[in-house]
């Protein structure tokens, strides 16, 4: 990690600043600002249709906002030149809901594919990495085999394994076990927790809030397009200030109840 | 002014000729040829062994032989035999029987896409196979093989053409006949081309407009 | 009876040659149609330009409404024609079932692009691949895959449309059994065994066309 030498932890390595979407008269997005600094896991919650999705996917340009900035290590992002957006969404590593594993490419080559077009890499040098990604999500044993025969929890961490290879400077990571039968919801956890204990810096979008407490430095609540608050877990998930957020959460703790 | 004259003494009435014949080929063999398709699919369906077998194998030879060799056989083939056929019936009975084929596949699709329930169900409140077939299966089964069988019956409105090779004169044997006297190929055929461009427009808004009025919730998706 | 069969012997490794030549019409045919077909696809799904879209749009109606008897009269009597070109029946029959089958398979081409999920692109442009290269690398792979099946009814399609183009003069199985059956009046007997090379071809064909499918099979593309 050569950090250039301004970043100190303090300033935000992820700004976002204003973003607002909308389709048609519906404003998903409404002035959304968020930053987040080095190292730093937020934890987005929310009902569904809060718009924490859309958030995230806005912030690696995949959904275009309207409006908006986003910086990354104080730089704004120029999406209107596909290199540099191309150069902006390697260091942004993302992770769907629904996996979105390429179905045509096994484990190994589907961390391959963007270290051999994007970072061109070479074939060799791209299958050693690939393999030490799959190692790291502990799935090397299942490097050969196609997504369809990979169970969920395995897909979600082949596509972690997909985002760590291109050296993501920021994780974002929409609702990753949302899709997953509740016996296999641990294991992709699991990676997601290591990967926090090694420093990386994460926004997560989720419903399990009792994952969030445990993870978070902050939890940012959302609704209707807007974050309301944003603090500590125990402050968020206890003690929040808004009659919204309380509601929210004693809603979520009586559904697990 | 000598081009408009060929135009609307000559063109026109002998293309009107020609569509007149067309449509009358056309009509009878969309109506005979679903009916037959409808007829087909079902006994390929629910029919007993033997019988599934023979439709089956009539359906494989009726789409397997292109269809101006159908047409070849029908009206010089069957002579053989002590059959003969005018062009014009050799025709409707070649478009007839080819399109049964090709439709009853659509139709034996949508009735085995129809869930094992329902015939179930028919049962239960003591309907005859034969009935549950009749009032729930096959309204059911219709929506779902419209596209299908629409597209068949495009392919029919083109195919008709071919009726000219067996020398039927319809659309295209006007056209030849009318080029081959001026030399004007290119003009008469675009004209005819455009002609058929019209009736397949006109016949697929047709169809659209089918499935729109059939349509009930749950069967949607079927539409393309 | 004999004399039917005795015909049919006779002819036959006349109207194979023929048959021979059907199937160098519908390879080529499927040759032009892809190489016209997939650029079509490409556009009408990708391309912000709505004139590009909507000229594809009119191919597409025109080659999809015109019957291709028709079509071969006005490009070979027609078009080439009054081009001056002097074109053989057979390139003749080559290029407009071409045609016919771009407007055919830029349709099964662009069903199957559109059958390949959004979330594929987007994941592949949140690694920071470009969209061409998400498009070469992650969309076709699986696009094409997928139109397998398409094809292999477009082949069958195309061979029996092929038989068309006798009414040119092409020289190929339909035309041999006609011929064939003006000399020795065993019209039924020639034209079943015609039909039944037809279909026998047809069924090569589309066995072929599995068996490349089953080679290329993903776990997950198993339909």
């Amino acid at each position: 990690m050569n950090d250039a030498p301004f970043f100190d932890g303090s300033l935000p390595i992820l700004d976002i600043s204003h973003v607002t979407k909308r389709y048609g008269s519906m404003v998903i997005l409404d002035d959304v600002s968020l930053s987040i600094r080095r190292g730093e896991i937020k934890v987005l919650i929310g009902p569904s249709g809060a718009g924490k999705s859309t958030l995230l996917q806005s912030v690696n340009f995949l959904v275009k906002p309207d409006s908006g900035t986003i910086r990354l290590e104080g730089k704004p992002v120029d999406a209107s030149s596909k290199q540099a957006l191309c150069r902006y969404r390697q260091q942004v590593g993302m992770i769907f809901q629904d996996f979105n594993l390429f179905d045509h490419l096994t484990a190994l080559r589907n961390v391959e594919l963007g270290l051999i077009h994007v970072k061109q890499f070479r074939k060799n040098e791209a299958r050693d990495r690939a393999m030490q990604e799959l190692e790291r999500v502990g799935l090397a044993g299942r490097a050969h085999h196609y997504p369809a025969q990979l169970s969920g929890g395995q897909k979600q961490r082949v596509s972690i394994a997909r985002a760590l290879a291109m050296d993501p400077k920021v994780m974002l990571l929409d609702e990753p076990t949302s899709a997953l039968d509740p016996e296999l919801i641990g294991e992709v956890h699991a990676v997601i927790t290591r990967l926090g204990e090694a420093g990386m810096t994460m926004i997560l979008a989720t419903h399990q809030i009792g994952y969030a407490r445990n993870l978070a430095d902050e939890i940012v609540f959302m609704e209707n397009g807007r974050i309301l608050e944003q603090g500590p877990p125990e402050k968020i998930l206890e003690h929040a200030e808004l009659e919204r957020t309380r509601a929210f959460c004693s809603r979520i703790a009586d559904a697990r109840g | 002014m000598e081009e408009i004259r060929y135009l609307v003494d000559e063109v026109l009435p002998a293309l009107w000729r020609g569509l007149l014949v067309s449509v009358s080929l056309i009509v009878p063999s969309l109506v005979l040829g679903l009916a037959g398709g409808i007829l087909l699919g079902t006994a390929r369906v629910y029919g007993t062994g033997w019988l599934r077998r023979l439709c089956d194998g009539i359906v494989l030879v009726f789409r397997g032989f292109p269809l101006v060799i159908q047409l070849y056989i029908w009206y010089f083939g069957l002579p053989r035999i002590g059959v003969y056929l005018s062009p014009y019936t050799a025709s409707v009975c070649g478009f007839v029987c080819c399109s049964a084929a090709y439709h009853s596949e659509y139709i034996r699709g949508a009735l085995l896409s129809i869930r094992p329930g329902q015939m179930l169900a028919g049962h239960a409140i003591g309907l005859t196979a034969f009935q549950t077939i009749r009032h729930v299966i096959l309204p059911q089964a219709v929506r779902r093989a419209l596209p299908g069988c629409g597209n068949e019956i495009i392919y029919l409105v083109k195919y008709s053409s071919l009726a000219y090779m067996i020398t039927c004169i319809e659309l295209t044997g006007e056209g030849k006949i009318l080029a081959s006297a001026s030399f004007k190929y290119f003009e008469v055929f675009l004209t005819v081309g455009i002609v058929y461009l019209l009736l397949v427009t006109l016949v697929s808004r047709a169809l659209e407009a089918l499935e729109t009025h059939l349509v009930i919730p749950g069967f949607e998706r079927y539409r393309t | 009876m004999t004399k039917g069969w005795t015909a049919v012997i006779d002819g036959f490794s006349y109207m194979l040659e023929g048959a021979w030549v059907n199937l160098v019409v519908v390879i080529g045919a499927l040759g032009v149609g892809f190489a016209l077909g997939l650029p079509m696809a490409l556009v009408q799904v990708y391309s912000r330009s709505a004139f590009l879209r909507t000229c594809i749009g009119a191919y597409v109606w025109f080659f999809r409404g015109i019957p291709l008897l028709v079509c071969l009269f006005l490009f070979y009597f027609g078009l080439f024609e009054y081009l001056g070109w002097n074109l053989s029946a057979f390139a003749v029959g080559v290029i407009v079932l071409g045609l016919i089958s771009a407007a055919y398979q830029s349709q099964i081409l662009r069903g199957a692009i559109l059958a390949v999920s959004e979330g594929q692109m987007k994941a592949g442009r949140a690694l920071g691949l470009s969209d061409v290269q998400t498009i070469r690398h992650i969309v076709l792979p699986q696009a094409l895959r997928m139109a397998i099946p398409g094809w292999s009814n477009e082949y069958s399609i195309l061979l029996k449309d092929s038989a068309v183009t006798y009414a040119l003069g092409v020289s190929e199985l339909m035309a041999r059994a006609h011929h064939v059956a003006s000399r020795t009046y065993q019209h039924l007997y020639l034209y079943v065994t015609a039909g039944l090379l037809f279909m026998t071809m047809t069924w090569i064909g589309t066995r072929l066309l599995r068996s490349l499918q089953e080679r290329l099979t993903v776990p997950g593309f198993s339909k």
